[in-house]
Parts: C-alpha cells; structure tokens; sequence
C-alpha cells in the first residue's frame, strides 16, 4: 500500500541523547523484515582554533526551508534505495563538545542499501540543509563553522 | 509602477544576520535579485566581501531572477550543518 509522505519535523531543542537513540532502535524490533540498519552520528567536536577553543555549537536555520529540503532528500533517497525506514534528528540552539547534534538511521532489509542510502543522505544533509553552526569557544569569542 | 514598489521581506541567517545586525528587514523597490545586491551592498558594504546565497520562496535564486510581489526572501550563508 502506498502511503503519501508529508514533510515531518527533524529538528530536535537541544542536544539529542543517547537514550533517545536508544528508544529509536527498539521501536524497530516489531519490523522483523529488516536485517540491517545504519546510523550515523555527528557529535560536537572541541576544536581548536586560534580565537579559542570549542566548547559548544548553536545551531540556528531557517526551519521552513529547511523541513521542505529535507522532505525532497528524503523521497530522493527512498526512490533510489529499498529502505523500510529512514529517520533524520538534528539539533537546534546549543549542544555542549561531545554531545550528539545529528542522528542518521536507515532500515533495509538487506545491510547494503542501509549503508549507502545513511552515506549519501549525510552528505546532503550537510550540504542542502539551510542549517548554521555558531561555534561557542572558551575566549567567549564565537566563529562561525564551515563545513569541508 | 506598482512593481517598483513592491515592499519585500528579507530574513537573514547566520553570519549574515549578526552582520547586518538584524533577522528581518523590509526593502522597497526591489523586483529583481540583481537590484536586491545592489541595495544589500549600499546598506551594508560588508556584505560585499561575504560569500550568501538568495532564497525566494524557499528556493535558491540563480542569476537576476525575477522577485515576484509579497516574495519571501532569504540570505542564506554557507550551511553548516551536521
């Protein structure tokens, strides 16, 4: 049965905890036509830059553009890849060095597609999403992140 | 000319916002997003050394498109998300 797919919320207050990711996994148990799932995680990295070091980001984006894009990726993704599942959380305002700030998961049932289709919608969320990290240091200086 | 005086709403995000000081502003007269640098840049030289991408509607603008009345603008710096 096909079921028509609406733009879903992927930002999340805060930092996403381990709990929450947890949770995430065992809601899938019922699925028992999945044999393999793939996740990414991005954690905030305590770099080190000349202005001071990184102690936290603050993410900031403009949400409606944001939540149309990411409704585009995720059909493009499901078209390409036999997904049973696909889940994106990212994080909005501060998340603290070591703390998570996106969490990636997809189903298939067999662990190729999983993988590729978690690689490829990493990449374009990282680079489509209008989304903005402020990197918070401990100079309380800020400088604002670029992606490479 | 109605089109010359069409009010637009310009949000700003990111680098572009801290900037130009400001999440929102409103300019008149601007119907094209060639005429929308052009203003930015008068009101704000430093933008002019900032790397951004426009938005109409929630779509990225290439070239002098066209902005169309009550548009809904944007000035998106490099996204840095994840």
């Amino acid at each position: 049965m096909e079921t028509k797919r609406t733009p879903k919320n992927i930002f999340v207050q805060g930092a996403i905890s381990p709990d929450s990711i947890a949770k995430s996994i065992a809601n899938h148990s019922t699925k028992t036509d999945i044999g393999g799932h793939s996740i990414f995680l991005g954690q905030v990295r305590s770099d080190e830059k000349p202005e001071g070091k990184v102690i936290a980001i603050d993410y900031s984006a403009y949400e409606e553009m944001a939540l149309e894009k990411a409704f585009e990726i995720r059909e493009a993704i499901f078209a390409k890849y036999p997904l049973s599942c696909m889940h994106i959380y990212h994080s909005l305002g501060e998340v603290k060095a070591g703390e998570i700030c996106l969490f990636v998961f997809t189903s298939s049932k067999h662990r190729k597609a999983a993988m590729d289709a978690c690689d490829e919608l990493v990449e374009r969320i990282k680079a489509e999403l209008p989304v903005w990290g402020k990197e918070i240091l401990d100079s309380e200086n800020h400088v604002w992140k670029v992606n490479t | 000319m109605e089109t010359k005086e069409q009010k637009i709403s310009v949000r700003a995000f990111g680098m572009i916002a801290e900037k130009i000081g400001s999440a929102q502003i409103q300019l008149i007269g601007i119907s094209t997003i060639d005429e929308l640098r052009e203003s930015l840049f008068d009101q704000f030289p430093d933008l002019k050394n900032m790397k951004f991408s426009i938005a109409i509607n929630k779509q990225l603008a290439s070239g002098n498109a066209p902005i169309p009345a009550d548009s809904e603008i944007a000035l998106l710096p490099p996204f840095s998300g994840g």
